[in-house]
């Protein structure tokens, strides 16, 4: 919202502040000024000059033309307006010399567009002012432009009134509003009728009939004055809807009485499937909850959103019916979202505009119309309205405002600083006020105390309140395990080499696709920003994948890792969020294994103990973007928490991938039932362990995790470990076999176990591997 | 007689030691001197027993002076060689420790967690619970619990992902404070750091993913002067110094009075440069007192509990504090960016 400092300045005569120090006090009292522009900067020293003779310029459009330009003496000018003759009188504007087509040409006459004033290109802005004269009306101006999200809840702030209002209080001078003259009374009753279907959705509905109008331009003083704060001028009556909508921030819209039918107005829902041609050229199909202005044959409006088309003022329009009306917001928003058709009285409706502005609003009009249309006549006026029961007062107990602010005002200074702002406060026994709120802040902005403690509070000034710790029982706020056990992943994983990096929750049907994942189980975006960001991610590692293949431009080899959780699709309710861990290994060279036990590492340094399991099944088991071959479960405490594998190799370019993919709930879960349950002491061994090695024969796939658990199986109560040492294959086994071998340790915490247990126990496992089929190397 | 035959095998001894080159010739000296069997000075106690017994006395005490001499000179050299040996060796494993170590680099925390952890970490030291909350999200929780009803201009602010259902992806981290309230009641006093969502084109400045520290205490009489207490406390914090902060009126449905806190621009500040548009100010976050309305709906009684809430960018955090000028870089997934945090 634009804001005129010399329209705000009008209001409030008193007002001593340069424009930029006034945004600094409305930012820092009511709403945050976003910037000011200067306009109509060359209009101190534009004036009147008649122009007294053109000549022509060879091969060109331009004149040479002589003006009396009053204090600028006569002078000569280049133009190539087509607008430019001997004898009108136009602005010029002493802007310095410059040589054009070898004439000298001092200054320029200016168009309405180049003075700011509207706009006008096509030609020099014609005056009426005497020569030597500045344009009446016209002064360089700042706007101070205001943003919209902090004046959402005030529908006043929406027009200059009431941010006059505003300042006036902030700089304590009286505010000046225009002299509103009392409408019902001289006026007749009108020759429309007004019929409200719903009155809940039009609280009130005003209307002015005029006839004898003249559609015109409107006056320089007035075009600028729109221009300047962002809006077009159209003509008289279009802009004088405009200047009051700015004003009062009461929308108005004028209807060709000659092109309404029958004699009423109907404020009803609009007809299923009803068609409206909008002032904009547009043709909606509207539903019951639009909410329409009509005439006998039809909709002529949507209610506090735009006009029709076909009741549009034209040059031809002599009689004028002036709609001043109120509008449920809700419903004015519902419409204006609904038809995606946003316009500046829709913007000021759904803030729940003051019901009592509309007939001020129609009595400005004639004020104004009285001089842009002169020997308009008013025929009369319609007022239909709900009954609107006055709000009760506020009840304030000024100690509540102390705590609630944390510091007292002085009870004088918080009456003065609420009548400032027009509220009216009486005083109650006990040190309660009560407050009466102005109909403008009445509708939805000022309902509860707690309203009337901003409006103190940012008078006063929120520098003026000393901080202050509060005095509360000292206690241990309940603990959130699983973020924290997520820090803690975080910083395992970084301290073994992995980068964070954060991506996106959104992922492409072509990526799901390209994973050989299928886009029907997905969280669906009914509206993305691009049809490739429509789904929700069910695995972090497509988007791993995208780091990889981005940073392989860079880098041959790195490691990075992401936190973030995975959205599923459930029957019914929000979806499951499961946070999930995913880290990669990535080398440019090489057959891709040292990444794979490195990952493995990584996975039993977070998880210790937990066990790798190949699918028993065999490869089918294996996911579409698993290297079939290289890709395992893994299972902690007995639980499935993850995946290891190498990336398919036909999702990489170059290079290769290891994998992790971590589901964290679970992992947490396990890891604080063991802090919780976790170990018992067990005394450190006083005797000697005793170690052998065995090499067992085995094909070549067999997995040394099996062969380790069919050991275990043997080997009894009295070891300690078996620990993989190393694997062998080539001659002398024949191939297709392989040697692995492992060193078992046995021990007993009373004594020292003689060599006859130990080779028991060895004689044990020998025998039961060879009853499986196994050979042994000893 | 014999007293000569220790004197000139002393001087002998003495000068085999010290001619001695190296640690076996040293060991040739000793057997040579002190060799069980051959040794020379065992071939003069032998001698010894043919002697009288009072010259016995004064020869012995001549022999076991010379042994003594040797036997130091001996060990005296000895010492010598073993340090020289161990100089020799130590010299010998020369090592260039420049070379670098091998294994991978420690890996880099995302700027965005750095600062999520830092901020936990303050509001726990103050007693504040961190919550956390899921992304997807009911319309009650993000809007309509937050006074922000269906058809509530404010809701323009904050373009909405929506899914089906009535579900979206959260906004805001405000519904938090509600599932907050919802889970302890009051008093509460939490935080909750997150990602949240608008339907916004990207471009070097925004971003349709972003993240955000919520804020909520809620408490007997709880004030504006205890809010702005908590928000300088929190700006000293980040800041690692006392920025000047001030407070203005802002609007945010589920706080009344609602304030914008803008603090000091950092890089100027305060005398005006093209970060802050030359007000010499940036806005920092949104805060105010629970709106009444908020509570009633989660619950609480607002005549008997009052608290103030807070919303934190942590993305423009972020990218404030160390001078990043593209947001995107931030969920790009560049080691090249990442690394230099
Ligand atoms: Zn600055």
């Amino acid at each position: 919202m634009k804001f005129s400092y010399n329209w705000l300045r009008e209001l409030v005569p008193g007002l001593a502040s340069a424009p930029g120090e006034l945004a600094q006090l409305i930012t820092m009292k009511t709403a945050e000024c976003e910037g000011i522009e200067a306009a109509g900067v060359l209009l101190d020293q534009v004036c009147a000059a008649r122009v007294e003779s053109v000549e022509p310029l060879p091969n060109s459009h331009n004149v040479k033309a002589t003006v009396d330009a009053g204090p600028h003496g006569h002078i000569t000018v280049v133009c190539g307006a087509p607008n430019c003759r001997a004898g009108s009188v136009a602005a010029y504007a002493p802007v310095g010399r410059k040589v054009v087509q070898g004439i000298e040409s001092d200054g320029m006459l200016a168009s309405g567009a180049e003075l700011g004033i509207n706009r006008d290109h096509a030609g020099i802005l014609e005056l009426v002012e005497p020569v030597g004269s500045p344009i009446t009306g016209c002064a360089p101006d700042s706007i101070i432009e205001i943003d919209n999200k902090s004046i959402t809840h005030r529908p006043d702030l929406w027009g200059h009134l009431g941010m006059a209002r505003e300042v006036a209080a902030i700089v304590r001078q009286a505010l000046s509003p225009p002299e509103v003259r009392a409408l019902s009374a001289s006026h007749g009753s009108s020759p429309i009728r007004i019929v409200i279907e719903d009155e809940q959705l039009c609280p009130r509905y005003s209307a002015l009939v005029f006839e004898n109008v003249t559609v015109k331009p409107s006056p320089l003083w007035l075009q600028y004055r729109l221009t300047a704060i962002g809006l077009n001028p159209i003509n008289n009556i279009v802009d004088m809807t405009n200047y009051l909508m700015a004003e009062l921030a009461q929308p108005m819209h004028a209807f060709d009485a000659d092109l309404l039918r029958g004699g009423a107005i109907f404020v009803r829902p609009a007809r299923r499937g009803e068609q409206f041609r909008a002032l904009n050229e547009e043709e909606y199909t509207l539903e019951p909850s639009n909410l329409v202005i009509a005439d006998a044959a039809g909709a002529i409006g949507l209610a506090g959103v735009i006009g029709g088309m076909d009741s549009k003022i034209s040059e031809k329009t002599t009689r004028v019916v002036l709609e001043s009306a109120n509008f449920l917001a809700s419903s004015v928003r519902k419409t204006s979202a609904a038809l995606k058709l946003r316009t500046d009285a829709s913007m000021r409706f759904e803030k729940s505009q003051d019901p009592a502005n509309t007939v001020r609003a129609l009595a400005r009009a004639v004020d104004l119309l009285e001089e842009l249309s002169p020997g308009i006549r008013v025929v009369g006026m319609a007022d239909q309205q709900r009954e609107i029961p006055p709000r009760p007062p506020i009840e304030l107990p000024l100690a509540w405002l102390e705590r609630k602010l944390g510091r007292a005002v002085p009870p004088a200074e918080v009456r003065d600083i609420l009548q400032r702002l027009e509220f009216g406060v009486e005083e109650q026994s006990g040190g309660v006020f009560s407050v009466t709120v102005p109909s403008w802040r009445a509708t939805k902005d000022v309902t509860i105390k707690d309203d009337l403690a901003e409006e103190v509070g940012r008078m006063i000034g929120y520098g003026a309140i000393p901080p202050r710790a509060p005095l509360f029982p000292a206690t241990v706020p309940p603990a959130n395990p699983e973020r924290r056990f997520q820090h803690e992943a975080r910083e395992l994983f970084t301290g073994l080499g992995f980068t964070e990096v954060y991506n996106y929750s959104f992922v492409s049907e072509e990526s799901v696709r390209a994973f050989g994942l299928d886009p029907v189980s997905y969280v669906r975006v009914a509206n993305p920003i691009a049809s490739d960001q429509a789904l929700l991610r069910t695995s972090l590692v497509p988007g791993i994948r995208r780091n990889i293949v981005d940073n392989q431009k860079h880098r041959d080899a790195f490691r990075l890792f992401e936190i973030g959780l995975e959205i599923h699709k459930r029957e019914a309710g929000l979806p499951d969020e499961i946070p999930h861990l995913a880290a990669a290994i990535y080398d440019r060279y090489g057959d891709g294994i040292a990444g794979l036990f490195e990952i493995k590492r990584a996975a039993e340094c977070f998880m210790p103990g937990a066990k790798v399991c190949p699918a028993e099944a065999g490869p089918e088991q294996a996911r579409p973007y698993e290297h079939p071959a290289r890709a395992a479960d893994i299972i902690w405490m007995g639980e499935r928490t993850g995946r290891l594998f190498e990336l398919h190799p036909t999702l990489l370019e170059v290079g290769r991938a290891a994998i992790l993919d971590l589901d964290l709930r679970v992992i947490e879960r396990i890891t604080s039932r063991r802090l919780k349950y976790g170990t018992q002491y067990a005394p450190i061994r006083r005797y000697p362990s005793s170690a052998f090695d065995l090499s067992v024969i085995a094909g070549e796939r067999e997995l040394a995790g099996t062969l380790e658990t069919r050991i275990a199986g043997f080997a009894g109560e009295l070891v300690e470990s078996i620990a993989f040492l190393r694997q062998y294959s080539g001659p002398p086994l024949a191939p297709g076999q392989k040697s692995v071998s492992f060193r078992v340790t046995a021990g007993s915490p009373e004594r020292t176990l003689s060599s006859e247990e130990v080779s028991e126990i060895r004689q044990r496992i020998i025998e039961g591997m060879r009853g499986l089929g196994y050979d042994l190397r000893l | 007689m014999l007293g000569q035959s220790i004197r000139n095998l002393e001087a002998d001894s003495l000068a085999r030691v010290a001619l001695a080159n190296n640690a076996e010739e040293l060991e040739a000296a000793r057997i040579a001197a002190f060799g069980r069997k051959e040794g020379a000075f065992q071939q003069i106690a032998k001698e010894m027993s043919k002697l009288a017994p009072d010259e016995r006395k004064h020869i012995g005490m001549l022999l076991n002076a010379a042994k003594q001499a040797v036997e130091t000179a001996l060990e005296c050299r000895k010492q010598r060689f073993a340090q020289a040996a161990l100089a020799a060796r130590l010299d010998a494993e020369w090592l260039d420790l420049t070379l670098p170590a091998p294994g991978p680099r420690r890996g880099h925390l995302h700027p965005l967690t750095q600062i999520q952890r830092e901020l936990e970490e303050l509001f726990l030291s103050l007693g504040f619970a961190v919550l956390d909350g899921p992304e997807v999200e009911t319309e009650y929780h993000n809007f309509d619990a937050l006074n922000i009803p269906a058809d509530h201009p404010a809701r323009d602010a904050q373009d909405t992902f929506w899914l089906k259902d009535g579900f979206l992806l959260r906004t805001h981290t405000s519904p938090v404070q509600v599932r907050g309230m919802e889970k302890l009641g009051p008093p509460l006093r939490m935080v909750a750091p997150g990602r949240v969502f608008r339907n916004e084109s990207v471009d070097a400045s925004h971003e349709h993913t972003f993240y955000q520290l919520e804020g909520m205490m809620i408490d007997r009489d709880v004030s504006v002067a205890h809010l702005i207490y908590f928000m300088k406390t929190l700006s000293t914090s980040i800041f690692g110094r006392d920025v000047p902060v001030r407070l203005r009126p802002g609007y945010f449905p589920f706080v009344e009075p609602g304030f914008e806190l803008d603090i000091q621009c950092l890089i100027c500040g305060g005398a005006g440069c093209a970060v802050c548009k030359q007000s010499g100010w940036v806005e920092l976050l949104g805060c105010g007192l629970v709106n009444p309305n908020v509570l009633r709906l989660s619950g609480i009684d607002p005549e008997e509990w009052s608290g103030f809430a807070f919303g934190l960018g942590l993305t423009r955090l972020v990218m404030m504090r160390y001078g990043i000028d593209d947001i995107r870089l931030l969920q790009g997934g560049d080691l090249r960016f990442l690394e230099q945090f």
